[in-house]
């Protein structure tokens, strides 16, 4: 046990004091999410802001007195009256305008006769900011009219609302918020873990290679089983502290920036409690033992780094794939998810972020993640001591 | 003592034709024998590609055997390989350092491992140090060093627990002749505190000048093998370099 801590002790020591490392799994996925939602809450901010100051530019026909009036109350509205239907697509396309309100020539009529008129609207689909502050004009614009009518006809309100509509909310908040974001945290926190090990397995295996000290390591008077081990152990503590950093980033992040709502970040702050945080860091320690085991298997007969991420990076989509899975609605943590690596975690911690695991499928996901990890460390301990591949 | 008996290692070669694969046994070592006693050192000489360097990772434990014996200082390398590492110092071209380390935590690391007493490990380690001339740069990174420098620390760290046996590859190699000397005088001392030495150089004033015993290996098979007195005794070129040349030709 000593020599293994003797090993482990070394390995870490060789790692953290390179600059690559310490960047890649100790500073980035510190900073990372903190930046992600300071970033993605600066940005959203600002293209709100952009897309509320920009003009629109529409052209009117036969608009009605009260039309014109609305649309002068805001005056980032530029408004251009024609006399007749023009080329409004030719006139739309050239930036002329960015929308056109055509009226009937009898509108007036129409409306005192209380008859249906039709308002044609010409529009581009992919200017969103354009038709969604139209849109919201022409229905300013036809609930007011309907408001006269009725009061023309002398129509009680409730006589023109035959039901309101009143959702009950029966799931809690944090299980519905929880189930549409509890797929997105595993998917953060496994492409870093993946990250972190496969930085670390390379370089304790293909690197020791490449500085030519592998021979130097074999020499050992040890077990090439507790070599590997040590190995296999310092690369998934890579692996594992940037997604604890990833969760604790995450965590100062809500409590840090401004501008995210208290319902959401109290209801966040509950999901991220001790205890479920607890039951996260459990599943990812056999998950992180797994992922490095799997990978020093994958680069063992690599001679170069070069050789080694391109032996190993392909299989960055048996990660991505289950994990997608696991965000989709209708795929559900059950006796056969529980036994696929990658997407039990996804759907495990989905249930536990809502707060609705079954623990006895979530002793069998954490059983299973060590049955993986025990396997992936004995068949990168069968290529590690494959003399044709380690010493090539 | 070393005592080697048809010791084999064998490899199997796969090519690829189309979707075809074909396996070919190549013997990188084919039954060698040879004996390297205590308090002599023994030349293992050979071109490149000989199975010099399969041959001494053999009997460092770094590799099984296929078939035959080693044993290295009583005990039989197919018996447990880190009993044989226990009492070997292993030193070629291809066992670096740990560039991130410095030679003090170096020398920590292997001694800890060869369960070296704490107390025992610091006294030789700072005889070595002192004898090495490591003093001035025990504290810098490996990675930082000079060829000479690394060489140095791993001499350092291939004696540092007092091996019975030890296997020098090139020790020589690329280092300026001062440097040379003071990794000459060690190999010496250890002769004479009677050590096993195997010590395999292309540079033949070396070999001249520590040999006592020496075998030639050339395709996987001991060419010769017999006293260095006896060898050159029977030679027949004008210089020992030649006359290795011309025997490796012959064979």
């Amino acid at each position: 046990m000593n020599d293994l801590f003797i090993i482990i002790k070394k390995e870490l020591t060789e790692l953290l004091r390179d600059k690559k490392t310490i960047i890649n799994s100790i500073v980035l996925p510190t900073v990372l999410i903190p930046i992600l939602i300071f970033g993605a809450m600066k940005v959203t901010e600002m293209i709100e802001k952009q897309q509320q100051e920009k003009t629109v530019k529409i052209g009117l026909v036969n608009a009605p007195a009260e039309f014109s009036a609305l649309i002068a109350t805001d005056t980032l509205n530029k408004v251009t009256t024609y006399e007749k239907v023009e080329d409004f697509k030719a006139l739309i396309a050239d930036e002329t305008i960015q929308s056109a309100i055509v009226f009937p020539a009898d509108w007036n009529s129409q409306m005192e006769q209380l008859s249906t008129g039709e308002v044609q609207i010409f529009r581009n689909g992919s200017k969103e900011n354009v038709n969604k502050r139209v849109t919201k004009l022409i229905e300013t614009y036809n609930t007011r009219l309907k408001e006269e009518r009725i009061a023309i006809l002398n129509i009680p309100t409730q006589k023109m609302t035959p039901f309101t509509e009143n959702y009950v909310e029966v799931g809690e908040q944090k299980e519905v918020i929880g189930k549409r974001i509890g797929g997105f945290i595993p998917y953060l926190f496994i492409l870093t873990m993946w990250g972190g090990c496969l930085l670390a397995a390379v370089d304790l295996v293909t690197g020791e290679k490449e500085r030519k000290t592998i021979e130097t390591t074999l020499s050992l008077p040890i077990s090439k089983f507790k070599v590997l081990l040590g190995k296999a152990i310092v690369a998934s503590l890579l692996g594992f502290i940037p997604a604890l950093l990833n969760l604790i980033g995450l965590i100062v992040g809500l409590k840090l920036f401004d501008g995210i709502p208290d319902s959401f970040k109290s209801v966040i702050s509950e999901m991220l409690n001790f205890q479920s945080i607890t039951l996260i860091l459990l599943l990812l320690i056999p998950f992180a033992l797994f992922l490095s085991g799997f990978i020093i298997a994958l680069v063992a007969g690599a001679t170069s780094f070069k050789e080694a991420q391109s032996k190993a990076s392909p299989i960055i989509m048996l990660i991505i794939i289950p994990l997608v899975m696991a965000m989709m609605p209708g795929i559900e943590l059950n006796w056969t998810t529980v036994l696929i690596p990658v997407l039990n975690i996804g759907l495990g911690v989905k249930e536990i972020m809502a707060g609705t695991i079954d623990m006895v499928q979530y002793s069998v996901i954490l059983i299973s993640l060590i049955a993986f990890a025990i396997g992936a460390v004995y068949f990168s301990y069968k290529k590690f001591s494959d003399e044709n591949a380690i010493l090539k | 003592m070393i005592h080697i008996e048809n010791l084999t290692k064998s490899f199997v070669a796969t090519t690829k034709k189309g979707f075809k694969k074909e396996s070919t046994t190549v013997h990188a070592v084919n039954a060698i024998s040879f004996d390297c006693k205590p308090g002599r050192i023994f030349s293992l000489l050979g071109p490149n590609g000989a199975g010099k360097t399969t041959t001494l990772r053999m009997i460092a434990g770094i590799i099984n055997p296929s078939s035959g014996t080693a044993i290295v200082d009583g005990v039989d390398i197919s018996k447990g390989n880190d009993e044989v590492k226990k009492r070997i110092g292993f030193l070629t071209g291809s066992t670096g350092l740990y560039e991130r380390l410095n030679p003090d935590e170096t020398i920590e690391f292997f001694g800890k491992l060869y369960k070296i007493p704490e107390a025992q490990l610091s006294e030789r380690k700072e005889y070595l140090f002192e004898k090495l001339g490591i003093n001035d740069f025990r504290k810098k990174r490996i990675g930082q060093m000079s060829t000479g420098m690394k060489q140095k620390v791993s001499i350092a760290r291939t004696l540092i627990h007092d091996p019975e046996v030890l296997i020098f590859d090139e020790p020589t190699s690329g280092l300026d002749v001062i440097t040379a000397e003071s990794i000459i005088d060690l190999i010496r001392e250890s002769k004479e505190n009677n050590k096993t030495v195997i010590f395999s150089s292309h540079i033949m004033s070396e070999v001249d000048l520590l040999c006592d015993d020496l075998a030639i290996i050339n395709k996987g098979a001991i060419i010769y093998n017999d006293t260095f007195e006896n060898f050159k005794g029977e030679m027949k070129a004008a210089n020992l370099t030649q006359e290795f040349i011309n025997r490796v030709k012959q064979a």
